[in-house]
């Protein structure tokens, strides 16, 4: 989650608008009236006034820092000589370290345990609310968001202290059913199943709250006929809902998938990365390497970072433009 | 008639379960700051303390720096969400309004940031605003993050789905670009402000690795920086870090009650389809 500043995280909803077609000024207005509109509103000097902020911020707090990691990357930089241009020799060393594959690797196991558990508890709570009266929806829709807007830091705080072994509530529930005590946070088979329930937690309910947008979008005459024909729930839901709402799903899926590989905050306040390094996801593992001092150890993670930049960025830029392009066929 | 009753408790059992579920987290903890220092961890288990005691809260409250944190964070995330409501309005109204040179270079400039993810420029950001002599300021927690490509993609996206009839009356009677937009857009996008705003301020109130990295100053703690702090210093105070946490929880869930509203709209003006 909140990593730096620069990530409005917990806005998904803000994220989501990324799937949305390139300025509709262009295509879809008439072409007259496109015309009149860019001659009268060329306004060269008010328009740069106007994005200057931003443009220099982003300047100096994004891509200048994006430059400066590429840059580390691939130069050997030491306290007494000049920077020395090593190429892509960073980026082999740590495609062959074992530990950056081991922190893949748990990236993907929390995204196993995380991503699948928010999508079908979302789609759920999404359907349900939807036969809501509008009263009942209304609460259920500001409760499930609630959780969107606790920290990462409380919310690893509460959690540590659900699993204790003493006094902890989960534990006790656990207790009815005859299992436990465990000690959920220091058992490495247990601790990385542990650190996903608050993950799931954090995430659902906005995941909720943009598949339920996207069911509203369907007509009810779809539904109605189908109960007309005699579907059950089941199968309106494998032959209206699910179709009509692939792309909102595609585009959830990915979303969570790439917030879970980069799954950070969690880890580090509530096992520090252990035990064991059961916990080590591939951020946590970058975060670390980075507070050894030596240039060699800034260089390496600088490039373990980009190299997971680069594998997560290529996928969503392709499944987006997967989900576009079946847009653009729909209309 | 039977059947309809029937399905209405069915409904009403289902809700009340799931927002049982929901808020078990977050009412747990609450409650454990009700409860005495030996009684929060105590053996066999029970839910609620046999005596409700305010000494935690008030015990957390006399703490001067969790109290200054607190502070210090709300004046944070307040300039923090105007400056930002501010930078990304502008640029937002530029991209949905005028045109001018190399608009779509700017775009791409202005927007691919959305797409970064933050670990990619977490520690080349942290040199950068070292070098700027930043550290141990407000200023290294607020003006970093102030430009969002997010959030301006959000509020550009409301912008073009204004008409531009008004506009261009406006425009014709020889209103300046600074005057419609002040006049006429600004009054209009209290929705989408109070939306992206409520955005900026969670990002802001909730961040905690950005904090520990650039902040050492105990005067400038950030209130998330400090319940970790808090955690690993004094961690079998568990009541009063229960207290502290659902202090700290606090101003962001009253937020979204306050406007829950604008906000479930808010998804859907997100135009996710």
């Amino acid at each position: 989650m909140t990593m730096s500043p620069q990530t409005t995280t917990h806005m998904g909803t803000a994220a989501s608008v990324a799937l949305q077609p390139e300025p509709p000024v262009k295509g879809r207005r008439p072409r007259k009236t496109r015309e009149r509109i860019s001659k009268h509103l060329m306004a060269n000097r008010t328009a740069y006034l106007m994005i200057a902020p931003m443009v220099i911020l982003l300047g100096i707090f994004v891509w200048w820092p994006l430059m400066y990691s590429f840059y580390l990357s691939t130069f050997e930089i030491s306290f007494y000589e000049d920077p020395v241009f090593v190429g892509l020799q960073f980026y082999q060393y740590v495609l062959e370290d074992p530990q950056f594959w081991r922190s893949i690797g748990i990236g993907a196991m929390y995204v196993l345990y995380t991503v699948p558990a928010i999508m079908t508890i979302a789609f759920l709570m999404a359907s349900f609310i939807r036969t809501c009266g509008v009263k009942l929806a209304g609460l259920l829709k500001t409760t499930v968001y609630i959780p969107t807007v606790v920290s990462a830091v409380v919310a690893s705080i509460v959690f540590i202290f659900m699993y204790r072994a003493d006094g902890g509530i989960i534990n006790w529930l656990l207790g009815f059913v005859g299992l436990g005590p465990f000690a959920f946070l220091s058992d490495p088979n247990l601790a990385l199943p542990a650190i996903s329930i608050p993950g799931i937690w954090l995430a659902f309910g906005i995941t909720t709250l943009i598949m339920l947008a996207g069911m509203y979008d369907i007509p009810q005459s779809y539904y109605e006929a189908a109960q007309l024909e005699g579907a059950n729930y089941v199968q309106r839901t494998f032959f209206i809902t699910i179709p009509l709402m692939k792309n909102v799903l595609l585009y959830l899926l990915v979303t969570a998938t790439i917030a879970g590989m980069q799954q950070f905050e969690l880890p580090l306040i509530m096992t520090q990365g252990g035990p064991t390094n059961a916990t080590m996801t591939p951020n946590l593992f970058i975060f670390n390497t980075f507070k050894d001092p030596t240039p060699y150890a800034t260089s390496f993670s600088l490039t373990a970072a980009l190299i997971l930049f680069f594998v997560l960025g290529t996928i969503s830029v392709l499944i987006f433009r997967l989900i576009r392009s079946d847009k653009a066929i729909d209309a | 008639m039977n059947t309809s009753t029937g399905r209405r408790v069915a409904t009403y059992v289902l809700a009340a379960l799931i927002v049982l579920s929901t808020m078990l987290p977050l009412a747990w903890m609450l409650i454990s700051g009700f409860k005495g220092k030996s009684e929060v961890v105590k053996t066999p288990f029970q839910f609620f303390p046999e005596i409700w005691i305010w000494q935690n809260y008030v015990d957390i409250l006399r703490d001067p720096a969790f109290v200054q944190a607190m502070i210090m964070t709300f004046i944070g995330a307040v300039i923090f969400t105007l400056l930002s409501l501010t930078v990304n309005s502008f640029a937002a109204y530029a991209f949905a309004r005028l045109d001018f040179r190399f608009k779509r270079l700017w775009w791409i400039y202005c927007i691919t940031p959305m797409f970064i993810p933050g670990m990619a420029i977490l520690l080349t950001s942290f040199v950068v605003v070292s070098n700027l002599g930043m550290l141990n300021t407000l200023a290294v927690l607020i003006i970093p993050g102030v430009a969002a490509a997010a959030q301006m993609f959000f509020i550009r996206q409301f912008y073009l789905n204004t008409p531009i009839a008004i506009e261009e009356a406006a425009l014709i009677d020889g209103a300046s670009r600074w005057r419609i937009f002040w006049e006429i857009f600004i009054p209009q996008s209290q929705g989408v402000f109070v939306v992206v705003g409520v955005g900026s301020y969670l990002a802001y109130w909730n961040a905690y690795v950005w904090p520990i990295l650039t902040i050492q100053d105990p005067g400038l703690q950030q209130i998330m920086q400090y319940l970790a702090g808090f955690r690993s210093e004094r961690g079998n105070e568990w009541g009063l870090l229960m207290a502290g946490s659902t202090l700290a929880a606090l101003p962001t869930i009253i937020l979204v009650l306050i406007f829950q509203r604008y906000i479930v709209n808010g998804v859907r003006l997100a135009g996710m389809k």
